[in-house]
């Protein structure tokens, strides 16, 4: 019983960084741009899916796959923030997210006319035994997995409080009029954190895919829904919230799954946030999101 | 010489004009004061200058060039700095932070060291706090780090909006103190008020904002010796 | 008119009752993800009334949008005081919700000697009132726009009163609607009993038309698009959902040009739209535009 309860954890924490990084890219556009980018999961299954052509076209190797995965991701993120929230930035928020949704749209059709197949293989991370803790196993790839979240904080923290780019964001992020007056251009700034986060959703992308050795179109809604979820979770607009909430939701989603299986593993999530969100919990209701 | 020329400008929101045509000028190296009731259009006119309003039709030209309608960022290249209405400091971030942040566009590293440096001696406050999240300041700080955070650019006009709005009498004094230096210093300025007694002491020409169109321009002492403008902004009594 | 023409005015019909019901939550200042949720509902409660109990295919209609009224009025009690995208998000979770509950969903009985009924994941099929009693696919298609000819009409009439009035400055100044005395819960609780109602309607129409649905119908993709039409189509006037829903099903999907291509198409125009009307195509401008043009 403690047994199966210590390895769901442990396999909870492995998907539970995926979540998070998701939910840290989210919360980057959420936070700054004070919108939700619904088609944050599309981009990263376009970079996923280029991926995979380039795989099964020339055989690429792993490293160039996270590259070209990343690449992807940053290049789909550009175009949705050029049509969707440029136009919007003093307009309307709900206007910008059916944008970015219809985007989404159109990211999906475009994998399935590309690569028609529902399903590819995508060559596996680590090919090896799972790594033995005494009698647990941590899988290799959500090693990799939390390694790459923590690379991702480590990288943000580093970004926002030490370089004259984060302090850009920070200052946009709480007075985006006076950012603007202290000489700060504020719409290069989005468009940097737009990639910045596009970018830490490809790597996301790229473990995931890499993890379970197979890609189908519907990585960009799980993708946007789990994001969404971890974000709303973990507190809108706060980062450590996003990681809070991603490694929450992998390890509500492990235990859950374990004793109820996998419908009720989902309905579990949804329902937690949504007592949340109707309880009005303190926490959650950080940003306004008007 | 007139670095700042504004001509007919209209801004408006929506279909709301706040601004109905003002015109106005700022000569090279003066301390000049824009004087009038709430909603007569101050803060919109200041906001316009800086570029985070659009104006509707008009020009504004800085040192010759027409400023109209650029990005704010923009202008503050070109060499103008606002202090905005309620000091706007970024409260989560440091003192020193805020001030770095005025800095941004600059390249010159020990320039900008050396200038923060030049803001701790003038403001020796600052000093004490630079390492605290300015939403912990009082008025009277904010309103200097909102100062200082604008003249880290090295502005060659510096744009103040109100900046006597909610502060101690003391502290009034000590800002209006600071303007008179920074005009030593070469710098031009342009401020909006309410105060009109402290702004006679410095000012050395004033314009009158009503309903969104200049209404009076000239001199302290013509302005002082205006019936209607005493009583409206001056009190009856004798200063 | 062909089959297939008759199909694609049919579905136009038939997500008009969506659209419209994500259009009213928006003019109450509301943006739901999860009108699906309602449309599944009254296609599940519908189907289950006349194919398992034999129920008239009116009075199973009544009682799936009842049931969607009530399902959307007790979503909306804790929810909507939440702003924003934190409504947004309680409906999108209420929705998937409710497409797990639907995939749970087990509802057998023996009817003319087979197993008929909502069997989870394996959807329910056999939802087949329509053909027993002989109606033609035009006959139907009649009966759809007639409802929704009825709808419209009370969408029309209730803009130009007071209600409309109220409604509109609920979503756009909530705090001075208060302030002139206008309880904005009640006003909002209302209209999401209107909306679930309204969704539930659309559901039936859709299940005795296709006679098999399946959770996989009622997933996000469609609550966005509902919220899509709505805005593409404008906020204006309750014909701009309806725009919305002909130019994606009937030009892009009917048109057979964009074969393939309808959803880059489709989310293309709407993206390049929305930048240079924000509101949608039939906004509040345009609406104003168009009565002083042609009154």
């Amino acid at each position: 019983m403690i047994a199966d309860l210590i390895q769901n954890t442990l396999d909870g924490l492995g998907i539970g960084a995926a979540y998070a990084l998701l939910a840290l890219g989210f919360t980057l556009i959420f936070g700054v741009l004070r919108r939700a980018n619904l088609s944050y999961g599309a981009a990263i299954m376009f970079g996923c899916y280029a991926a995979t052509w380039a795989h099964v076209n020339f055989g690429a190797g792993l490293l160039l796959l996270a590259l070209i995965t990343v690449a992807g991701a940053v290049l789909a993120g550009a175009y949705v923030e050029r049509l969707c929230f440029a136009p919007h930035r003093q307009g309307s928020a709900i206007a910008a997210m059916v944008a970015s949704f219809a985007v989404w749209m159109q990211f999906e059709e475009l994998a399935t006319l590309v690569m028609p197949t529902h399903l590819y293989a995508f060559p596996a991370l680590y090919e090896g035994a799972p790594l033995a803790l005494g009698p647990y196993t941590l899988r290799i790839d959500a090693l990799a997995m939390l390694g790459a979240a923590f690379a991702a904080c480590v990288l943000l923290w580093w970004t926002l409080y030490r370089t004259r780019f984060g302090l850009a964001v920070r200052a946009v992020v709480e007075q985006p009029d006076a950012a603007a007056l202290a000489g700060i251009n504020v719409p290069w700034v989005f468009v940097r954190v737009f990639a910045l986060a596009s970018a830490i959703g490809g790597v996301a992308g790229y473990l995931v895919v890499a993890s379970h050795g197979q890609i189908t179109p519907m990585l960009g809604m799980w993708s946007t829904l789990k994001g969404l979820l971890a974000m709303m979770l973990g507190g809108l607009g706060s980062l450590p919230g996003a990681v809070v909430g991603g490694l929450a939701l992998g390890l509500l989603e492990a235990h859950s799954q374990w004793f109820l299986g996998p419908q009720l593993r989902d309905l579990i999530a949804y329902l937690l946030l949504f007592v949340l969100l109707a309880a009005r919990v303190p926490w959650m209701n950080t940003r306004s999101a008007s | 010489m007139s670095l700042l020329q504004i001509q007919d400008v209209v801004t408006a929101y929506g279909k709301i004009e706040a601004l109905k045509g003002a015109s106005l000028e700022v000569a090279q190296g003066s301390i000049t004061c824009l004087l009038g009731p709430n909603g007569a259009g101050k803060t919109t006119l200041m906001m316009t200058v800086a570029g985070i309003l659009k104006p509707r039709k008009g020009s504004i030209l800085f040192a010759g060039e027409d400023i109209a309608g650029r990005a704010p960022h923009d202008i503050v290249t070109r060499g103008v700095a606002l202090v905005p209405e309620n000091r706007l400091v970024f409260p989560g971030m440091t003192v020193l932070e805020n001030l770095q942040a005025g800095a941004y566009q600059r390249n010159d590293g020990k320039a900008v060291a050396g200038d923060l440096e030049k803001m701790f001696t003038r403001f020796p406050r600052l000093k004490e706090r630079a390492a605290q999240q300015a939403g912990t300041l009082s008025g009277g700080e904010q309103q200097m780090l909102a100062v200082a955070r604008a003249l880290m650019s090295r502005p060659k006009l510096l744009l103040m909006d109100e900046p006597s709005l909610g502060l101690a009498p003391l502290v009034v004094e000590e800002i209006f103190r600071i303007i008179a230096e920074l005009h030593k210093d070469g710098v031009s300025i342009f401020f909006v008020e309410q105060n009109a007694h402290m702004a006679l002491k410095v000012a050395q020409h004033f314009y009158l904002i009503e309903q969104g169109r200049i209404s009076f321009s000239g001199t302290p002492g013509a302005l002082a010796e205006d019936e209607v403008i005493r009583r409206a902004y001056l009190g009856s009594a004798q200063q | 008119m062909d089959e297939y023409t008759i199909g694609v005015l049919t579905n136009i019909g038939l997500f008009s009752f969506v659209a419209l019901s994500a259009y009213l939550l928006l003019i109450a200042g509301e943006l739901s993800f999860g009108q699906q949720a309602f449309f599944g509902v009254g296609a599940y409660a519908g189907g289950m009334l006349t194919a398992l109990y034999g129920w008239p295919l009116p009075l199973a209609a009544a009682a799936a949008m009842a049931l969607g009224a009530l399902a959307q009025f007790l979503v909306g009690l804790p929810t909507l005081r939440l702003r924003g995208l934190y409504f947004a998000m309680a409906t999108l979770a209420a929705a998937e919700m409710a497409r797990i509950l639907f995939e749970l969903f087990h509802w057998r009985r023996v009817i003319n000697g087979e197993l008929a009924g909502p069997d989870g994941t394996q959807g329910f099929r056999g939802i087949r009132w329509v053909f027993e009693h002989g109606i033609e696919p035009i006959e139907y298609l009649a009966m759809v726009y007639g409802l929704l000819a009825v709808v419209l009409a009370g969408f029309l009439f209730v803009e130009r009163s007071r209600l409309g009035a109220t409604l509109r400055s609920v979503g756009q100044d909530p705090e001075l609607a208060a302030s002139v005395g206008i309880d904005i819960q009640r006003v909002k609780l209302g209209v999401a009993a209107a909306a679930g109602a309204l969704a539930a309607l659309g559901g039936v129409l859709y299940a005795h038309h296709n006679t098999y649905i399946e959770p996989r119908n009622f997933d996000i993709m469609l609550g966005v698009h509902s919220l899509a039409y709505a805005l593409i189509g404008g906020l204006g006037t309750a014909f701009g959902p309806l725009l919305g829903v002909v130019l994606d099903i009937g030009a892009l999907e009917g048109s057979r040009v964009f074969h393939g291509y309808r959803m880059v198409a489709f989310g293309g125009l709407v993206a390049v739209l929305l930048v240079f009307r924000p509101r949608g195509l039939l906004d509040e401008r345009m609406v104003r535009w168009l009565r002083t043009r042609f009154t």
